[in-house]
């Protein structure tokens, strides 16, 4: 039962994160944009992290939050967004999504493993 | 309509760019060198080389980057490592996406409101039609990555309004790769 | 005789002496009598005078302290008035806070409505996906009829050889061989041309493409700007409300 959800429409980005995480024994899954992370949020119980980018085709990242958040009316599953996005404006329109941490891409794992453990845990 | 000072800034943030995310093994590095024009011979491009293009919108210009990739074993070695022409592609466009970002993250201390839209690959020969674009400002640069991996760059700036601001390409390399947590 | 008129003479004198100093206690008497009387009437007069200060003193502190008191009626009537005024002007005050709440409430609901623009941006998105596989589409069939061409041209080659072999009765194919060729080679240059058409159009629609979603992300970020700061100055003109 997957506990992480990396959602990012590049599939370099995915098996970066992806790889990296399940290297430190964490189970993974991932989608391909906003409408896919929806599905599998929707049929994922088990999930308790999201790390998704917000540039996305489809549905962007903030989108599928603010979704997640509203139709889902899940408020108890964490989100990170992985993004080159680093704007005031946008950081905001996160916060207001409810999302929980921002991180700046390039992902450089070992900085953020523990951190994302605990949210995963 | 796009003053000197804001051509000047345009290059130096995207020099700054592609130095820092163009070279994803530490240590490379990035020779840029400008071009009058994109002639493949000199660029060390041939027809057949594909384009990964983005676009960053403001609401006085479009910036369009279009970062030119062959397929040769070098370039595939240096940004994918497996052989696929596809996941190559992907590859590079992640690499490109990460650039742009870059490049984004400059801009949006002189133009608050701004946009990044995600990446598309073309081909050179569309990309060599860019004078359709009628930008009010292009630049073409020839890449070097550790001499072997041989890019190629295409900078469209088209304005609606005057665009003038000077940026000095602080680096981002602090800000990045750390989880800030709300 | 003597001693008795001595005595006679004392006597006399003593008479004289005692009535003497009963005159004189007399007239001291009527001296200190008049003396207590001055004093009397003096006490009494500065009694009168005394009276008479703390009557006038009375009536002035008296007459100060209507005054005072009429000042105070007039200072409490006015500030009775500034309150009234006062409470006028917080009245309406609130009431305009009032309408400056519908106001706030409505632009954050305005604010937070667009935000529905990002279904509009998705809408556009997968219009334009659309017409950028149509484009892979015109490519994909152009590469076809490019490599039909170039058959035909390569076949017309052939042609032309079979019938410079054939000698004089394939004089006639032959000429039809070379307008085959010519066709060929003409359907080749439209071919490329068509393939160069096709390239235009890539870049300007991905760069128009690129831009309508850069530009998308654009607006919606600056409407969730505005869209917070709309709520900040809707929770503000409540908590001035309250």
């Amino acid at each position: 039962m997957a506990k992480i959800l990396v959602v990012d429409d590049s599939s370099t980005v995915r098996d970066e994160v992806a790889g990296f995480l399940r290297k430190s024994g964490l189970e993974v899954d991932t989608a391909v944009d906003g409408k896919d992370g929806l599905a599998k949020v929707r049929t994922s119980p088990g999930l308790k992290l999201v790390i998704s980018d917000v540039n996305m085709p489809n549905m962007d990242g903030l989108t599928m939050v603010e979704k997640i958040r509203g139709e889902l009316a899940n408020a108890a599953l964490s989100v990170i967004m992985l993004t080159t996005e680093s704007s005031p404006a946008m950081k905001d329109r996160g916060k207001a999504a409810g999302v929980k941490g921002w991180i700046v891409k390039p992902f450089k794992g070992e900085a953020v493993i523990e951190t994302l453990k605990r949210l995963a845990s | 309509m796009i003053s000197a000072h804001a051509k000047e800034s345009f290059d130096r943030i995207f020099r700054q760019a592609a130095r820092t995310r163009l070279v994803t093994v530490p240590g490379g590095v990035c020779e840029i060198r400008p071009l009058s024009d994109l002639a493949p011979g000199e660029a060390g491009l041939a027809d057949t080389h594909r384009v990964a293009v983005l676009t960053i919108s403001s609401l006085s210009f479009r910036l369009l980057i279009a970062l030119h990739f062959g397929d040769d074993p070098a370039t595939r070695g240096y940004f994918a490592g497996t052989g696929e022409a596809r996941q190559h592609a992907d590859a590079f466009m992640e690499v490109a996406n990460l650039c742009s970002g870059a490049i984004n993250q400059a801009l949006v201390d002189y133009f608050p409101d701004l946009g990044m839209s995600t990446p598309y690959v073309l081909t050179n020969g569309s990309v060599a039609h860019w004078r359709e674009l009628r930008a009010q400002h292009t630049a073409f640069y020839a890449l070097a990555i550790d001499t072997t991996v041989k890019l190629a760059a295409t900078l469209c700036v088209c304005a609606n309004a005057p665009i003038d601001f000077v940026a000095h390409g602080t680096p981002v390399e602090g800000t990045s790769g750390e989880l800030e947590l709300f | 005789m003597g001693s008795y008129v001595a005595a006679l003479i004392v006597a006399g004198l003593s008479a004289v002496s005692i009535g003497w100093q009963r005159t004189r206690r007399r007239r001291a008497q009527a001296r200190w009598q008049a003396h207590i009387v001055s004093l009397e009437a003096h006490v009494q007069r500065a009694s009168s005078e005394r009276d008479a200060i703390h009557a006038a003193e009375l009536a002035r502190l008296g007459s100060e302290a209507d005054a005072r008191e009429g000042g105070l009626h007039a200072a409490l009537e006015q500030a009775r008035g500034e309150a009234d005024a006062a409470r006028a002007a917080l009245a309406s005050a609130q009431a305009e806070i009032e309408y400056w709440r519908a106001d706030a409430a409505r632009l954050a609901s305005e604010a937070q409505r667009l935000r529905g623009l990002s279904a509009t941006f998705e809408r556009w998105h997968e219009q334009m996906s659309s017409l950028m596989t149509q484009n892979h589409d015109m490519h994909q069939k152009n590469q076809e009829l490019s490599a039909i061409v170039s058959h035909v041209l390569i076949v017309s080659l052939n042609a032309s050889i079979e019938a410079a072999r054939a000698g004089a009765a394939g004089r006639g194919f032959s000429i039809v061989a070379s307008e085959v060729r010519t066709l060929a080679s003409r359907s080749q240059a439209l071919s490329k041309s068509y393939q160069d058409s096709l390239d235009r159009n890539d870049l300007i629609t991905t760069a128009t493409f690129q831009d309508i979603q850069a530009g998308g992300k654009m607006i919606v970020a600056s409407l969730g700007t505005l869209g917070t700061l709309a709520a900040q100055l809707q929770s503000k003109l409540e908590q001035a409300a309250a």
